[in-house]
């Protein structure tokens, strides 16, 4: 037994001792959510960035919240990682990530930056703690070919929610025994609506704590349960929103039209059957405001050893580096033309239709969205999120959920004065929330 | 065996008709998985999703092996991953089955208290040890290297250690009184007394150990940083991450990284469960 | 100090070794944790039992543990009556056992990236193979996993896939149960039921307990079916359909991952400590009297 261990010890001593060798003066660690494909794509680039600046980037794709939280606890926080809105604010406002406000006014990059990328950046205290390395928009995907054998003419760049309404109901199709649907109109993942709220001009305010059902974002539930209850939409418990299914469904033809995210390389690469892809329809006769921009961006931590080369990494990594390009938060990159050149299968089937509208009229970003990038994410949906489940399922009115909003923000507000009574909040953090709490309704 | 009546025997046919029945039916249920990975395998990617399913791709799509070797460095994952295994399954054996010994056979005051304390360290959900656990490694520089993921072993498991003792306490211990009597030491009685009798034991521990090892996501994922490092279960959690936008899941080339990677546990198992039939009463028996 | 006490600490002292090591710091700091207001990566400021007063009032509390509650009600037994027959059926000298015994086991080896793509396929209410067979028998499916009602049997009916680890556990035990005994008791006229039950069952009977309180131990710990099935990380959800999965490791997950609260989360994880703590320590008293060891030591 002790030569045993003696053996393993040893062992696995020699494999520890081979790890340490690489000198630490100039090395960033990039914290990275990349597959194979990309891995090898970063590589040569990141030989060429070490050639250049001297700068070694260490990958690490190895990744997961829970991960990254451990690292930064231990001390050990890569230097470079990736942040959604929600987390990036608690880390910052822990004092946990890196301000990029006082470098970023004077860096070419920021100018380079679309408007609604710069916008989005800026966080509640001011600071701005990450920048977004992607940007999409949404749209309806749908299948031509079913359009054009039910005699409808194709969605247009002016269609109106009315015409989709219209389209959903003409081509669900019920039959077979037991008045089954063979084929419902359309699918709209419930994370959509959000999207659809904007169209409909619903006030939507940055960074709010509260939840909010203003009458232009009931409007929107209102016809989202109408498509279901006509039986022209799946119940969407029915369907598991799940990114493969998307393609699954519209594949599968049991459905016609579909609401993505633009672009979306999997439905692209993936359909077989006739597909195309149409803007948001408008509401009446409004400006349309179509969603645009990412969840999220990369981060730097405020523990990092070497800010400057940090930096010029994080530069590098959005402004340059594959596989991020071409790299539609930059405004000087014809981003149409490479993507499509990219995915030759997008060409003819309205993806650049639907981006050049999101150009033209951009609505906001997720940090509109209380449901899912606000500071208060986590308690309004433990709490908001039954009613809607409800709602789905016919146990409560639209009504009742409208009424609900007052008693799922007074718990909301609980739980935010008790984060208050932190003593780990930065005080630039701590004097806007207090604002907000202020200001909001009790 | 001579055929003493013919009641008996019929019996025994229906019976063993019977257990067939059973499992041809459950067995087809519980394969299900491994059958619908192994035609996904070899569809297309659009057909892995089609509706209706198609449980016989037409044509097979062969080369979503080829591309998931080629995708990832497998050689290379696979010696990692063999180099944590084979420790973790050998130490992990020993010292349960040493630390098991001593809570079975053993009268030493605080014995319960300390096995109750075992098996109580079993009873916390690891999500909130697990900062503080992570802290502890990377004061000890072990971060990025095997030693978190081995060392442990070298302790015993509790989950381990607690089977061990079931086993070894339904274990007569009349051989191993007449090996004291004759002056044999523990040691010598736990290797070459008890752990030959505990054989069924010993082969589920080490199937075991071999399987939560080789298929363990989140100890590497947690651990382990750099690329070369990786074992095979991380690989194939590379080959499912979603970049946003240009994201395409070969859900078809990874069935298949995920049927290559499970091999070895079924050639183990297999080899492993003739081990079950040779306890003690085989040595009893024949 | 008697020989014999200290050859049991020697034999025992790796597990003591690496208990204080490794186990003992990490355990009493959430045990800290759990008196003070500590966010996920800040210092911890101590209040006391606040944490635990919170909790007593907090209603996705006893949310969580009447779902937990329910699952293991429902899965802990299921899973042993399963895992039992399974063993007594591949312990059966039929042809091919090696086989089956390896058929059985597959479910339990597989990748859960594949087994829960599989499992979100065969339960999806449209497009999955469950409902489509149920409607071939002309019956409407429920929505599973989606459904308040049906989502956690779903999860105990994914759980009893992996039957096959807990049966290779009986499968070994069955191997100590002397042949001489059961066909002396054939001889005698007892039928193969009742050879079971005076037999079989009690000479099995310590694995028993291994499975029992194992599964115990698993199932109030359930975590990450929940998680990859109804979507832990999915946005918009909020453990299942009108909360219906949330078990307690979930919801502390989602305190201390989600909202930054390991205070909060680690006076959780204390609580579902002293219950299945309790649970066991009554499985133990309740065996005492009924699990057969060929050589107890007192």
């Amino acid at each position: 037994m002790r030569p045993l261990t003696g053996i393993l010890l040893s062992l696995a001593l020699l494999l520890a001792g081979c790890r340490r060798s690489s000198g630490p003066d100039r090395t960033i660690v990039y914290n990275c959510a990349a597959s194979t494909a990309d891995m090898a794509a970063l590589r040569p680039a990141q030989e060429q960035f070490f050639a250049r600046t001297g700068i070694r980037v260490k990958l690490n794709p190895f990744s997961g919240e829970e991960k990254l939280y451990a690292m930064i606890a231990a001390g050990q926080a890569p230097d470079v990682f990736y942040t959604n809105s929600a987390v990036r604010d608690r880390l910052a406002a822990e004092g946990r990530l890196l301000d990029l406000r006082p470098w970023l006014e004077t860096d070419p990059l920021w100018r380079r930056l679309r408007p609604e990328v710069r916008a989005a950046a800026a966080s509640a205290d001011g600071g701005v703690y990450s920048l977004s390395n992607w940007s999409q928009t949404c749209g309806v995907y749908y299948n031509r070919a079913l359009f054009a054998a039910a005699g409808i003419p194709a969605p247009t760049a002016d269609w109106t929610w009315a015409d989709l309404r219209a389209a959903a109901k003409a081509l669900t199709k019920v039959g077979g025994p037991g008045g089954r649907t063979e084929r419902y109109g359309i699918f709209i993942p419930a994370h959509f609506i959000e999207a659809l709220e904007q169209m409909n001009h619903a006030p939507l305010e940055k960074d709010a704590l509260f939840l909010t059902i203003p009458p232009e974002a009931r409007e929107v539930y209102a016809e989202y349960l109408g498509l279901i209850r006509a039986g022209a939409m799946p119940d969407v418990r029915r369907v598991q929103a799940l990114g493969m299914q998307a393609a699954q469904m519209l594949e599968s033809g049991r459905v016609a039209m579909l609401v993505e995210a633009v672009p979306h390389a999997g439905l692209a690469e993936t359909l077989t059957i006739d597909w195309a892809v149409a803007p948001l329809p408008r509401f009446g006769g409004k400006e349309p405001r179509y969603f645009r921009s990412a969840s999220g961006g990369l981060s730097i931590s405020a523990a990092t050893k070497n800010p400057a080369d940090a930096r010029r990494t994080l530069t590098w990594l959005i402004g340059e580096a594959a596989p991020y390009q071409p790299n539609p938060v930059l405004a000087d990159v014809p981003f149409v033309a490479a993507w499509e050149e990219k995915y030759p299968r997008l060409r003819g089937r309205g993806f650049r239709e639907v981006w050049e509208l999101s150009e033209r009229h951009p609505g906001g970003d997720p940090r509109y969205f209380v449901r899912f990038a606000s500071w208060a994410m986590g308690p309004v949906m433990s709490r908001f999120q039954p009613w809607l489940d409800r709602l789905w399922s016919g146990d409560a009115t639209l009504d009742q959920v409208v009424a609900a909003v007052p008693g799922v923000n007074a718990g909301v507000r609980q739980d935010l004065e008790r984060q208050l009574r932190s003593q780990s909040l930065r005080p630039a953090w701590k004097a806007a929330l207090e604002h907000e709490l202020s200001a909001a309704p009790k | 065996m001579k055929a003493r009546e013919l009641s008996p025997l019929a019996g025994t046919l229906v019976r063993s008709g019977l257990t067939y029945a059973g499992l041809v039916t459950l067995g087809a249920l519980f394969a299900l998985p491994v059958a619908w990975m192994l035609s996904s395998s070899l569809s297309s990617l659009p057909a892995v999703f089609a509706q209706p399913y198609r449980w016989l791709p037409s044509p097979l799509h062969w080369e979503n092996y080829t591309r998931a070797v080629t995708l990832l460095p497998v050689p290379r994952f696979l010696l990692n991953t063999v180099v944590i295994t084979a420790p973790v399954m050998v130490a992990t054996l020993f010292s349960s089955a040493l630390v098991a010994y001593g809570f079975a056979r053993f009268r030493f005051p605080g014995r319960d208290a300390l096995f109750a304390l075992c098996l109580a360290t079993m009873m916390l959900p690891g999500q909130v040890t697990m900062i503080p656990l992570y802290m502890v490694f990377a004061k000890l520089g072990w971060v990025d290297t095997y030693l978190p993921l081995i060392v442990p072993a070298l302790f015993g498991s509790p989950f381990y250690i607690f089977l061990l003792r079931q086993f070894f306490l339904s274990i007569p211990r009349d051989s191993e009184e007449a090996a004291l009597l004759d002056g044999a030491s523990r040691l010598r009685i736990w290797w070459s007394i008890l752990l030959p009798q505990a054989r069924p034991a010993v082969a589920t521990v080490l199937v075991f150990t071999f399987i939560g090892t080789w298929n363990d996501f989140f100890g590497p994922l947690l651990y382990l940083n750099s690329p070369e490092q990786a074992t095979l279960t991380l690989g194939l959690n590379l080959m499912k991450t979603q970049v946003l936008g240009s994201g395409v899941v070969e859900w078809n080339v990874l069935m298949a990284a995920s049927l290559l990677v499970l091999v070895p546990n079924v050639v183990l198992f297999f080899v492993a469960q003739k081990h079950f039939l040779k306890g003690l009463t085989m040595g009893a028996g024949k | 100090m008697k020989a014999e006490h200290r050859q049991g600490w020697l034999f025992v002292s790796p597990w003591v070794i690496g208990f204080l090591l490794l186990t003992a710091g990490p355990m009493l700091y959430s045990l800290y944790l759990s008196f003070t207001a500590a966010s996920l990566l800040s210092p911890p400021e101590w209040v006391g039992l606040e944490n635990y007063r919170r909790l007593a009032s907090d209603p996705l509390f006893y949310r969580s543990l009447g779902n937990t509650a329910v699952y293991a009600l429902m899965g802990v037994p299921a899973g042993l009556l399963l895992s039992l027959g399974l063993a007594l059926l591949l312990n059966a000298p039929v042809r091919g056992q090696g086989f089956f015994r390896t058929l059985f086991f597959l479910p339990s080896v597989t990748n859960t990236v594949a087994l829960s793509l599989l499992w979100l396929w065969l339960l999806n209410p449209e497009f999955g193979l469950l409902n489509a067979g149920l409607r071939g028998c002309g019956l409407a499916g429920p929505l599973w996993l989606q459904s308040e009602a049906w989502a956690k049997p779903a999860l105990v009916l994914m759980s009893l896939w992996t039957a096959g680890g807990q049966a290779v556990i009986f499968l070994a035990a069955l191997q100590g149960v002397p042949r001489e005994l059961t066909e002396a008791a054939a001889i005698d006229g007892a039928g193969p039921v009742r050879r079971f039950f005076t037999i079989t069952l009690p000479m099995i009977s310590p694995a028993l307990l291994f499975n029992l309180i194992m599964g115990l131990v698993g199932a109030l710990q359930v975590f990450t079916s929940a998680f990859v099935m109804t979507g832990g990380v999915q946005p918009g959800s909020e453990g299942g359909p009108n909360q219906a999965t949330l078990f307690i490791v979930l919801y502390l997950y989602k305190k201390a991952f989600q909202e930054f609260e390991m205070g909060y989360a680690s006076a959780l994880a204390w609580v579902l400590f002293a219950l299945i703590t309790a649970c066991t320590a009554l499985a133990f008293r309740l065996a005492r009297e009924r699990v057969h060891y060929e050589s107890a030591t007192p």
